[in-house]
């Protein structure tokens, strides 16, 4: 047989996979459907000179494993950390900043309030430790319920101990905070909205869930797992955009000898007597491999890539019904200059620049969605690129990537055709009511809506994380129960995209998980 | 003389710490019951508000009353009788959803709708059985505490996580679900019927500040499916008498075993000397001395109300007022000249002798919700109504009706620092009103008397913390080992010999008896074993 195995889809969870099973000495090929790689980890060009992200804006959720077993700084990966992380303009007062460092935080928050700059540090340290603990839940493949292996036993003594070491309350505050709604939980530490909102939002964000949701605690310290994110999660920027990173993924994975070939669309999943062969290209050719793994989403992957007969009624109904709400838009423009919010220096907009004022204003954003409307103000993450790195666009010129929530996919009224202008306009107008002057700035923009997520990058219903985060959907039982150890619905069919454990966001993680577990498996196996 | 010093005292007459005295009496302990009103229930009472009207103030159905405590406590013997509800009909504008306990003209009222939700409703049934069959074990399941790893304290737990492995996957992955997902999203991979997904999810809602899109109000749909009366899966039904019948029968049953129960009898504190609790003192200054003290009132009271500060670790008391009450349900009870007839579906018939439930879809309930969640009550509520008359004709004159609606959402906090005065529980119960008139046109024409309860008046009444009526909001992290106060979930509390036995523990609210049970037994056995080692 020609290759070990076939990845379908470089988005970086797939590039990280192939680059893993090649390292091991894998004959790997990976085939894009696109003419770039990167998936949504892509640096687009939106006018002369103007370079924006296509989606994710950071990636300092990246494992520093992943970055150290694949060499990815050798292969060209340059990350610019900003010393803030959260910017949130305020409807009334003074903005609100959260700096890398707590202290630094803590000081300011003092003019809002005592209490809260009190509360901080010590909410920070928690945060960490509880996310310490979930990035062991990360790192490891989900146990076999049914008949958990060796393995697994090891993996569960190392989470006990690891719980262990969280101390007593700690430890009965992690059974207590996980399922909890990040509204209750920032509202028992902190008193101003303002803080409330911004630690808030980035427990909903690419989610469709609000900050009254409960589980979206569980969210916030998933975003803060193995990373240095803390209370107000990260910042970090790749230089030259998140599409330099997708380039070192693929540098990286062709160092190790896998193929990566672009504008190659995958029709279909093959199979002989239940068990996976290759795959069928749209141009008909057809490629062969004793593995086959899919970064694609689950549910795409079940109902689109496999043949119905083979998984059989239940589990292809089971995978219609997982659950991939995307109600996530992107806004990018190209700026003639730094827009101004209120006269802050340039050092406070380096990092996130929230538009989520208090839980009340997300919780109202959501609401709209439920309705299958946009709300009147959006929550907003933007972030500047061009402050740390110039060379995205024309000398003096910025671009501000603007990630825009809650836009559901399933619009009620109108469609996505006659309301992406629309949506532009309503996203700038909320901005430029922290920023004066913002549109007057504006040369280019690119909207990129629900629709075009699921059309151009792939994704069921237009989820940026393959799966809806929620409590429904998580380790043991992501994305479905019986499912989760990235052996995927038929023998030699793998998943190690955001759709399995740990979930979404620029890890690297399910990618690194799942070629564990094929190396594993590719072993026990003799080559035929 | 000495005054008499008893085994237990029980603060609180309400169905759960009864069932624990009748529990503690049939061992042969001295127990003494102290109820602060002049009746016997808590939120399951009933009273005469107008005359010849009586009505099940609070808690107006029963379904999850442990059969066992049926059984051991003999309550048919002491008047218990449960009447069967049958069905639910949701009126509409111009049509109705009518679902019956008998399955086939479910069925095929549904056809009438959705062939496929039809199909469905089979398969969703025989699922959600199966379902019920595993899940009832945890309700008699002695919470562990997740930060001290005791081997003992976690058997149970182990054995139903063996229990679980065994099962087949797809009773697995609905387990899962009915755990995390919203009652919604969870119903709509079987159905698409919008006012059978509502109505269907309100029970998932009912007591608690979450909307029918929430995660984790999926679970409480098994309830239905768990509700056994007389051995029968799934009826619902409302005791003779209205649920005061249902403490009356506890207490009569705990009375002859030898229980003492005193009303109008106010504990003002609990007594605590030296890290124990040794009695009770009432608010008429007297002082009552037992070996144990068992507290069937919610954990806020326990702690913060009725223990004094000194006696408890700082962080103790932070988790205990931390703990979530916010009570988001009114009740609505009408005193009637004569049957109100449904514009959708005129005449008096069967379909008025069980539930009628104002929840045509999934937007209307959500939108209920979000006026609450920013501190308004429900400009159209979700209402629950029985006509308790049809099914029990002694609760009025003859011809009389009464009309019980349970109402939500009505938030206990109101925006803008506003309170429950007078004017906003009146114009609370007009919207009610207004809401019911769109499907009972002739309503208001009929009413002799209308009583109308914010969440307010319930913690005025029962005492019961922002009147919620779970005693703690039944969301996830309030759960199983978290529940009343994370780590103390076992009955015990920081204090010796002070322990909880209401609906604040493991397995929560609902008109069930489990905790009282289970509190009791927990009680008994760890005397027992103090007294083997004595021996």
């Amino acid at each position: 047989m020609a290759y070990d195995a076939i990845v379908i889809g470089a988005g970086h969870n797939g590039l990280v996979t192939a680059a893993y099973l090649a390292k091991a000495g894998r004959k790997v090929l990976v085939l894009e459907r696109r003419e770039r790689v990167g998936g949504i980890l892509d640096t687009i060009e939106i006018a002369d000179g103007f370079r924006a992200p296509g989606i994710v804006h950071t990636v300092g959720r990246l494992r520093s494993s992943v970055v150290r077993d694949l060499g990815l700084v050798k292969h060209g990966l340059e990350t610019v950390d900003p010393a803030v992380r959260l910017f949130a303009p305020q409807p009334d007062g003074p903005a609100l900043t959260l700096w890398a460092d707590a202290s630094r935080t803590a000081g300011e928050l003092r003019e809002r309030s005592v209490a809260d700059a009190e509360a901080y540090p010590e909410f920070d340290r928690r945060i960490r430790s509880l996310a310490s603990f979930l990035s062991y839940v990360h790192a490891i493949t989900p146990p076999d319920v049914k008949d958990p292996s060796m393995a697994d036993a090891m993996n569960g003594l190392k989470i006990g101990n690891a719980f262990r070491r969280l101390g007593k309350r700690p430890g009965r505050e992690a059974t207590r905070a996980l399922p909890m709604a990040i509204a209750d939980y920032v509202a028992e530490t902190f008193e101003t909205d303002a803080v409330r909102g911004a630690i808030a939002s980035r427990a909903v964000q690419y989610t469709a869930m609000g900050p009254w949701s409960a589980g979206t605690t569980t969210v916030l310290l998933a975003d803060s797992a193995g990373n240095d994110g803390g209370a107000p999660g990260q910042s970090t920027m790749a230089r030259g955009g998140p599409g330099a990173l997708a380039e070192a993924l693929a540098a990286a994975a062709r160092s190790f000898g896998a193929e990566i070939r672009t504008g190659a669309e995958v029709a279909q999943v093959l199979t002989r007597n239940h068990r996976v062969t290759g795959v069928a290209l749209a141009d008909g050719s057809e490629i062969h491999a004793r593995v086959v793994v899919t970064a694609a989403d689950p549910k795409r992957t079940l109902t689109t890539l496999v043949d119905p007969v083979e998984i059989g009624p239940h589990l292809r109904w089971r995978a219609t019904n997982i659950r991939t709400p995307g109600a996530v838009s992107k806004v990018n423009l190209a700026l003639s200059g730094l827009p101004s919010f209120d006269g802050a220096e340039p050092e406070r907009l380096a990092g996130r620049i929230v538009i989520g004022h208090s839980i009340d204003h997300l919780e109202r954003a959501f609401d709209a969605s439920k309705y299958g409307a946009i709300g009147e103000e959006p929550f907003l993450e933007a972030t500047i690129p061009t402050i740390s790195d110039p060379s995205l666009a024309p000398e003096g010129s910025h671009v501000m990537s603007i990630v825009a929530q809650w836009t559901p996919h399933a619009l009620r009224d109108g469609d996505w055709g006659a309301e992406r202008d629309a949506l532009a306009d309503l996203v700038v107008k909320t901005m430029e009511r922290f920023a004066p002057g913002l549109s007057d700035l504006v040369v280019a923009r690119q909207v990129i809506t629900p629709v075009d997520l699921e059309a151009d990058y792939g994704l069921s219903g237009g989820h940026v994380y393959h799966a809806e985060p929620g409590l429904d959907q998580f380790f043991v039982w992501r994305p479905l129960f019986g499912h989760a150890r990235y052996r995927f619905g038929l023998p030699g069919l793998y998943l190690c995209g955001s759709g399995a454990h740990p979930g979404g966001g620029v890890t690297g993680a399910p990618g690194a998980n799942a070629a564990r577990e094929i190396l594993a498996d590719l072993k026990k196996r003799a080559p035929r | 003389m000495a005054a008499k010093r008893y085994d237990a005292v029980i603060v609180g007459g309400g169905h759960n710490g009864l069932t624990a005295a009748a529990y503690l009496a049939r061992a042969g302990r001295s127990v003494l019951v102290l109820e602060k009103r002049h009746v016997l229930g808590g939120a399951a009472v009933t009273e005469e508000v107008h005359p010849g009207f009586r009505f099940s103030e609070m808690s107006y159905v029963v379904s999850l009353l442990r059969p066992e405590i049926i059984r051991e406590l003999e309550l048919p013997k002491h008047g218990l009788e449960i009447l069967p509800l049958d069905g639910t009909i949701t009126p509409l504008e111009d049509d109705y959803l009518w679902r019956v306990n008998d399955h086939g003209r479910t069925i095929r009222e549904l056809r009438r709708w959705s062939k496929s939700d039809a199909e469905a409703y089979e398969e969703y049934g025989q699922l959600m059985a199966d379902m019920a069959r595993f899940v009832k074990p945890i309700l008699s399941v002695v919470p562990p505490d997740p930060g001290a790893i005791n081997p003992f304290d976690w058997m149970p737990v182990v054995g139903l996580a063996k229990t679980f492995r065994d099962l087949p996957e797809r009773l697995q992955a609905t387990f899962v679900q009915l755990m995390t997902m919203s009652a919604t999203e969870f119903l709509q991979q079987w159905f698409e019927t919008d006012p059978l997904i509502a109505t269907m999810s309100a029970s998932g809602i009912i007591g608690t500040f979450q909307g029918v899109r929430s995660p984790g109000t999926a679970y409480v749909l098994l309830h239905h499916y768990m509700g056994e009366i007389d051995g029968a899966f799934r009826a619902w039904g409302i005791p003779r008498g209205g649920t005061g019948g249902i403490s009356e029968a506890i207490g009569s049953a705990a009375a002859s075993l030898g229980a003492e129960i005193r009303t109008e009898a106010p504990v003002a504190r609990i007594d605590v000397r030296n890290g124990r609790a040794v009695g009770v003192v009432l608010e008429s200054g007297e002082e009552i001395r037992a070996g144990t003290v068992l507290s069937s009132v919610d954990s806020h009271l326990t702690f913060l109300k009725l223990v004094e500060e000194s006696a408890l670790d700082p962080e103790f008391r932070d988790e205990v007022k931390r703990y979530k009450y916010r009570g988001s349900s009114g009740k609505v009870n009408l005193a009637l000249d004569a049957l109100p007839e449904l514009a959708c579906k005129p005449g008096v018939g069967e379909w008025l002798r069980g539930a009628i439930s104002f929840s045509p879809g999934v937007d209307y309930m959500e939108r209920a919700y979000d006026d609450a969640k920013y501190g308004r009550f429900s400009r159209r509520p979700y209402i629950d109504c029985i006509f308790p008359t049809l099914v029990d004709p002694s609760m009025a004159p003859p011809g009389k009706h009464v009309m019980s609606c349970f109402v939500q959402y009505a938030p206990y906090h109101l925006s803008e620092g506003r309170t429950w005065t007078d004017a906003e529980r009146d114009a609370f119960g007009e919207t009610v009103l207004d809401t019911l008139e769109e499907r009972f046109p002739n309503l208001r024409s009929l009413i002799l008397h209308k009583q109308v309860l914010t969440p307010l008046d319930i913690e005025e009444m029962t005492g019961l913390t922002e009147g919620n009526i779970f005693q703690g909001e039944l969301s996830l992290e309030q759960l199983f080992f978290n529940r009343p106060v994370p780590g103390w979930a076992r009955y015990r509390t920081p204090i010796k010999d002070l322990w909880m036995c209401g609906s604040a523990t493991h397995p929560g609210g609902g008109i069930m008896g489990a905790p009282g049970r289970i509190a009791a037994l927990e009680l008994l056995k760890e005397k027992s074993r103090k007294r083997g080692r004595a021996a």
